[in-house]
C-alpha cells in the first residue's frame, strides 16, 4: 500500500515535504506475490516433499478456520493423487481439500486466491492460517512448478461457483481462465485443487502425522485423508460440541510498532463515519425533515459526534437528508476549501464547496485534521479508554487534543517508543481467545492413544509483548502407549508443529525441568506431552510456522504447566506401586490365617481346630481397606524379620 | 580314660533361678525349650479361638535397644519390645512363619533331630510357608531366639560342626538312641567335633583345672601331641576362627558347671583379640540371648606385645585389618585394660603374627614356654 501512487490519498497522507521518503512504504517496488515468489523458503515452499506438506496444511487450515467461525462441525476431505503415477518421484500431484465451511463469496473468489494479501488489517484474531497467504502461496508454488491453474469452488446454498485461476505474479493480480456455475448437492462448503511438484515418498510420514495430529487437537472434526494409494484414513469426531469462536480485536498498544501505528493512524484519517438517517431522526427528536438544520443548530450540543457528521454533510452538500446513504466522500480538500463526492447511483463526481454556515463547516474541517490523539487511541487500540489515553499521553509528553493529522514522522516514532514504555496499560485482552478446553483435549487424548493415565491444564491466561495468550498441555502414561521416552506433540492454535523440534521453546522448557525430582523418567518411561499455544499472534521464527520462539512469558507458562503435568504423573505412579503391592495382599488373611491355625493346634496340643471363622471376615474387610489406600497403623517395627544389626561385632 | 579321684569336678547341680544358664541339666533345659514352645502353641490357639487376631511381643533387636551392661560384660537387650501382630496385614506372613517355625522346632525337639539353618529354609517350602531366601528364614529363627530367650541350637538347629575338643572330660548323652551313654573326652587323639549331641551332653566330671581355647586346628594337633591336657590340666578347645554359639555356650558350662577357668590363645592380631573378646562378652547379634559368655575368659595372647617380647616373624598389618580396629576402638569394651593398650599397639606396629609364628624357636616353644609363661602372668590378670 504505497500513499505515493494513491492520489486519494494525497492530502491525508501524514508526510509532508521534509519527510516524505521516511514514510514510502518500499514495497511499491516489488509486488507481494514477486517477493514470495523469489523467497519462498520463508514460506515454507523449500522443496518438493515440503511443499506438498505446506500445500496440505494451508488448505485444511484455511479450511478449519472457517467452520470454526461460522461455528459450523468440520467435515474436511483431502485427497492427494499422482497426475502420472508412472513417473518417479517427485513428480505432479493434485491435492484436493474439500470442506463443508460457508463457502467464500462468490465475487471474492479470485482476489481471495489470486492476489498476495499483505498488511491492511489492523485487528487481530486466533487463525490457524495467516489471512491467506499460504494458500495463494500454494497455488503460485503450484503454478511455477507445473504451470497448471488451480480450482477453487465456492458453494452456497446449493449452488457452486467453480473458477480455474491462474496468478499474475508480478502484477499481484488473479488471472480467471474460467466460471462455472451449477447445482450441488451441498449445502455450502469450499473445494480446492492444486496440482503441482511434489514429493509423496518423503513427504508421507510428515503428512500422515499432520493429519492424525491435527485430528487430535480438533476432536469435533471428522477428516478423512485419501493417500496417491487409494488408502483412505478416517477420524470421526468424538463430540459434537465446538469452541466459541475467537473473537477479532483490536490490537494493544504494547503490541504495536512504529509502521503499524503509521499506518493505522493514516488509516484512520481515511475514515469517514457518520450516521444514517434514522439515527439522526432519533436523536433530533424530529419527525420532519424540514428546518432539520435549523433544530441541528440549536441543539449542537446534544448531538453525537456522527449525526453531526451528517448533518454537517447535508448542510454543505446541500442534499436532503434521504440522500446521505446514497453518496459517497471521496476527499476533503482543505487547500482548496471542497468536498468531492460521488452519487453512488448515477456514479457521478461533485464539488461541494466547503464553507458557508457554522457549526457545520468547522465539524468538516475538523474532521478532515483527523481525530485528536486521545480519540485516535481510544478507538484503535484494545482496552484503552480517554483516561488511560490521556495518561498516557501525558507520560509520552504529547497534546492529548492534537489532531493526528498534525503528527510529524518523529512524533510517530516517539509515540509507539512510548507504548513499548509505559507500563499503565491494562493487560490484552484474553477472552477474544478460543482453545478447545481441558475437557475436550483429555478426552481426545483418552480416545487417540488409550493411555493408562491422562492429565490435562489450562494456565490462565498472560500476555508477551501485547498479545495474549494461553498455554493448555496434557501428559498420558502408560496404557497403549508403547513408545521409550517421552513423545512430543507441539501446537499452536490448533495446528501440529512438526518441524524443527529441538529449536521450539517447549523443547528448551522440558530440557529445563528435573523430571528426576518427580521420579519421571523421560528418556524411558512411555509417556505423550501435548503442548498447545493460543495467541492472537503465535511467535513463530519464521513464516514456515514450524517452531515457536522462546519468549519468557511463554516460557514461563509452559515449565509451570509442565511441573503441574509431571507431579500429577509422579502422584499416579506412586499410588500404582503401592496399589500394586496391595493386590498383591489380596487374600493373605485367607492363606495364612488356616496356617496359624494349624500349627498352633499342633503346637499346642488342641485336638481340634480353633475357631477363627470370624477372624477370616475381618481380615477381608481390612483388605479392602487397605487396598482403597488406607494403610492401617503399623508400628513399623513389627515386622522385624529384618533386624538390624550391629555391623560386625 | 581317666578314673576319678577327688580332684575331679562334678557338675554342680544346684539349679538357679529362672535362666537358662547355669547349672540346670541338660535335660532340665530341653523340658523347659519343650514348655514353652507349647505355652507359644496354647497362646496363639487361645488367642484365635476367642476370635482374637493373636500377637507376639518380641524383644527388639534395633540398633538402639542394644546396650552394654556393665555387670554382666555383655551386650543385652534392652527393654523394648516389638508387637508383631496377626491382625495387621503387614506382619501377617512373618508371624505365620514365626508360629509355623516353633511348630517345626517342636517336632524336631520331640523327634530328636537336628536342622541346619539350610535345612529350615528347605523344610519351609513343605507346608507352604514361602521364604524368600534363606536370609529370611534365618532372621525368623533369630527371632524365635529372641522370643523365648533360647539359642537355636536348644532348638535343635545346629550350624555344620567344624569346632573340636579334647581332654578328660566325662559327658553323658542325652540324644536319642544314646541315652545314658558316657564318653570321655580324651579317648581319641583327633579330638572331638562339638556337634549336637556333644552341646546337649550332660558333664559328668572331669580333672582338668582349666580350659584352654585355640583358633586355630594346627595349635589343637600341635597341643594334643605335646600332651598339654595332661601337663596343664586342660581340656583343649580348638574354635577354628570366630567361636560359633554351640562352642560358646559349650564353653560356659565348663565354666559355670565345672568351674573351670578359660583361657583363651589366638592370632597376634586384631581379629584374634577380637574372637577372645566375643567369647569373653558376646556379640551384638547375639545380644538376645544370655548363655554364650564367659565373662571371667582370660586373653593370653598373642599380644601385640608379645611380638615384641618373643620376637616373632611378622607381616604388615592389612589396610582392612587397620580398619578393624579402627571400628573395634569405638567399642565400649575395648575401652580398658589389655584390650585397650594392646589394640593401641597393633595399631601403632602395624604388624601381625600367627600363632605359628613361635615354631621359629622350635616346634615346642609354645608348649613348653609361651604357655607356661602365659598362664603364671594370667594369675594376675
Amino acid at each position: 500500500m504505497s500513499s505515493t501512487s494513491d492520489s486519494n490519498n494525497s492530502l491525508y497522507s501524514i508526510s509532508n515535504s521534509r519527510d516524505s521518503r521516511a514514510v514510502t512504504p518500499r514495497f511499491s517496488e516489488i509486488s507481494p506475490s514477486e517477493f514470495f515468489y523469489r523467497n519462498r523458503d520463508l514460506a515454507g515452499f523449500t522443496n518438493p516433499s515440503r511443499a506438498l506438506y505446506m500445500t496440505v496444511r494451508e488448505l485444511v487450515e484455511n479450511s478449519l478456520d472457517a467452520c470454526d467461525l461460522s461455528l459450523i462441525l468440520p467435515e474436511i476431505y483431502v485427497s492427494i493423487k499422482a497426475v502420472d503415477i508412472n513417473e518417479g518421484e517427485p513428480r505432479q500431484y493434485t491435492v484436493t481439500v474439500k470442506d463443508n465451511g460457508p463457502g467464500i463469496d462468490p465475487d471474492r473468489v479470485p482476489l481471495a486466491f489470486g492476489k498476495v494479501l499483505y498488511g491492511t488489517k489492523f485487528t487481530l484474531r486466533q487463525s490457524r492460517g495467516m489471512f491467506g497467504l499460504g494458500a495463494t502461496m500454494a497455488i503460485l508454488y503450484g503454478q511455477i512448478t507445473t504451470n497448471r491453474p488451480a480450482t477453487v469452488s465456492s458453494i452456497r446454498e446449493r449452488v457452486a461457483y467453480q473458477y480455474t485461476l491462474m496468478l499474475d505474479i508480478q502484477g499481484n493480480r488473479p488471472i480467471v481462465l474460467n466460471k462455472s456455475v451449477y447445482d450441488s448437492s451441498k449445502e455450502h462448503g469450499l473445494e480446492v485443487s492444486i496440482t503441482l511438484v511434489g514429493d509423496y515418498s518423503k513427504a508421507q510420514q510428515k503428512i500422515k502425522d499432520y493429519i492424525v495430529q491435527t485430528a487430535l487437537i480438533t476432536p469435533y472434526a471428522d477428516i478423512v485423508f485419501e493417500e496417491p494409494n487409494d488408502n483412505m484414513m478416517t477420524f470421526n469426531r468424538i463430540m459434537d460440541k465446538m469452541p466459541s469462536p475467537p473473537v477479532e480485536v483490536r490490537p494493544h498498544p504494547a503490541g504495536i510498532d512504529v509502521e503499524t501505528l503509521r499506518r493505522l493512524i493514516v488509516n484512520d484519517s481515511m475514515s469517514i463515519s457518520y450516521a444514517s438517517k434514522e439515527k439522526v431522526m432519533r436523536e433530533m427528536k424530529s419527525k420532519e425533515v424540514r428546518d432539520i438544520l435549523l433544530i441541528a443548530r440549536e441543539r449542537w450540543g446534544t448531538l453525537t459526534h456522527d449525526t453531526r457528521t451528517t448533518l454537517s454533510l447535508i448542510a454543505l452538500l446541500d442534499i436532503p437528508l434521504d440522500d446521505i446513504e446514497r453518496i459517497r466522500i471521496d476527499k476533503i480538500d482543505l487547500v482548496n476549501w471542497e468536498i468531492h463526492y460521488t452519487r453512488l447511483l448515477t456514479n457521478e463526481s461533485n464539488i461541494a464547496k466547503l464553507d458557508g454556515v457554522e457549526p457545520f463547516k468547522s465539524h468538516i474541517v475538523s474532521i478532515a485534521e483527523g481525530y485528536t490523539l486521545v480519540e485516535f487511541l481510544a478507538r484503535n487500540f484494545q482496552r484503552v479508554g480517554p483516561n488511560i489515553a490521556r495518561r498516557f499521553l501525558e507520560f509520552a509528553g504529547f497534546d492529548p487534543d492534537k489532531s493526528i493529522g498534525m503528527l510529524t514522522n518523529d512524533d510517530i516514532v516517539r509515540l509507539a517508543d512510548a507504548m513499548q514504555r509505559y507500563s499503565g496499560f491494562l493487560p490484552p485482552d484474553a477472552t477474544c481467545l478460543s482453545n478447545i478446553g481441558e475437557d475436550a483435549l483429555e478426552s481426545s487424548i483418552r480416545s487417540m492413544f488409550k493411555p493408562e493415565f491422562v492429565a490435562v491444564v489450562q494456565r490462565p491466561a498472560s500476555a508477551y509483548s501485547g498479545f495474549p495468550f494461553i498455554v493448555e498441555a496434557g501428559l498420558a502414561y502408560g496404557g497403549s502407549i508403547d513408545s521409550k521416552g517421552l513423545r512430543l506433540y507441539r501446537f499452536a492454535n490448533k495446528i501440529p508443529l512438526l518441524y524443527d523440534e529441538s529449536n521450539d521453546v517447549v523443547w528448551k522448557v522440558i530440557e529445563d525441568i528435573d523430571w528426576s525430582r518427580y521420579k519421571v523418567k523421560i528418556e524411558e518411561m512411555p509417556m505423550i506431552l501435548v503442548t498447545h499455544i493460543y495467541s492472537t499472534r503465535i511467535p513463530y521464527k519464521t513464516v514456515g510456522k514450524e517452531y515457536v520462539a522462546d519468549r519468557p512469558e511463554i516460557e514461563y507458562e509452559l515449565k509451570n504447566a509442565l511441573r503441574y503435568l509431571a507431579r500429577r504423573l509422579s502422584l499416579h505412579l506412586s499410588k500404582k506401586g503401592s496399589m500394586a503391592m496391595a493386590k498383591k495382599r489380596l487374600g493373605l488373611y485367607a492363606k495364612y490365617l488356616p496356617l496359624i491355625a494349624r500349627f498352633s493346634m499342633e503346637l499346642g496340643r488342641a485336638d481340634k481346630e480353633p475357631r477363627y471363622r470370624v477372624l477370616l471376615r475381618l481380615g477381608e474387610q481390612y483388605e479392602m481397606e487397605y487396598s482403597d489406600g488406607n494403610t492401617m497403623d503399623t508400628d513399623q517395627e513389627g515386622d522385624n524379620s529384618k533386624g538390624k544389626d550391629v555391623a560386625g561385632m | 580314660m581317666v578314673k576319678g579321684n577327688n580332684n575331679k569336678r562334678m557338675s554342680s547341680k544346684n539349679s538357679k533361678g529362672r535362666s537358662n544358664s547355669d547349672n540346670t541339666t541338660q535335660r532340665e533345659r530341653k523340658k523347659r525349650v519343650k514348655e514353652l514352645l507349647i505355652q507359644l502353641g496354647k497362646d496363639v490357639y487361645r488367642d484365635l479361638d476367642d476370635g482374637r487376631f493373636p500377637e507376639l511381643h518380641i524383644p527388639s533387636r534395633s540398633v538402639s535397644n542394644i546396650v552394654y551392661d556393665k555387670t554382666l560384660r555383655q551386650y543385652i537387650l534392652g527393654r523394648a519390645k516389638i508387637t508383631r501382630s496377626s491382625k495387621n496385614i503387614r506382619h501377617l506372613r512373618s508371624f505365620t512363619q514365626l508360629v509355623w517355625l516353633a511348630f517345626f522346632v517342636d517336632k524336631l525337639v520331640n523327634e530328636g533331630k537336628t536342622s541346619t539353618l539350610r535345612d529350615v529354609y528347605y523344610s519351609s517350602q513343605a507346608f507352604d510357608i514361602d521364604f524368600e531366601d534363606q536370609a529370611e528364614s534365618d532372621h525368623i529363627i533369630t527371632d524365635l531366639e529372641a522370643l523365648l530367650s533360647l539359642s537355636r541350637e536348644d532348638f535343635n538347629i545346629y550350624p555344620e560342626e567344624r569346632s573340636s575338643i579334647f581332654g578328660d572330660l566325662t559327658i553323658e548323652y542325652t540324644v536319642r538312641g544314646y541315652e545314658g551313654r558316657r564318653l570321655n573326652l580324651s579317648d581319641h587323639p583327633d579330638g572331638y567335633l562339638i556337634g549336637p549331641s556333644l552341646s546337649s551332653a550332660e558333664l559328668v566330671d572331669t580333672s582338668a583345672e582349666m580350659v584352654i581355647v585355640v583358633e586355630k586346628g594346627g595349635i589343637f594337633t600341635r597341643f594334643v601331641e605335646e600332651n598339654v591336657h595332661r601337663r596343664f590340666k586342660a581340656i583343649i578347645v580348638d574354635t577354628t576362627g570366630q567361636a560359633p554359639r554351640a562352642t560358646r555356650y559349650l564353653l560356659k558350662r565348663l565354666n559355670t558347671e565345672l568351674r573351670l577357668p578359660v583361657h583363651m590363645l589366638t592370632d597376634g592380631d586384631v581379629y584374634g583379640e577380637h574372637i577372645a573378646m566375643v567369647i569373653k562378652s558376646g556379640s551384638a547379634n547375639a545380644a538376645h540371648l544370655r548363655d554364650l559368655t564367659v565373662p571371667d575368659a582370660k586373653w593370653l595372647g598373642v599380644w601385640a606385645s608379645d611380638i615384641q617380647k618373643y620376637r616373632l616373624p611378622t607381616d604388615p598389618m592389612t589396610e582392612h585389618d587397620i580398619k578393624r580396629c579402627y571400628e573395634l576402638r569405638q567399642d565400649p569394651r575395648y575401652q580398658s585394660g589389655i584390650w585397650k593398650s594392646e589394640l593401641e599397639l597393633f595399631m601403632k606396629i602395624k604388624r601381625k603374627s600367627e600363632l605359628e609364628a613361635f615354631a621359629k624357636y622350635g616346634l615346642t616353644k609354645i608348649t613348653d614356654d609361651y604357655l607356661p609363661e602365659k598362664l603364671e602372668e594370667a594369675k594376675s590378670l
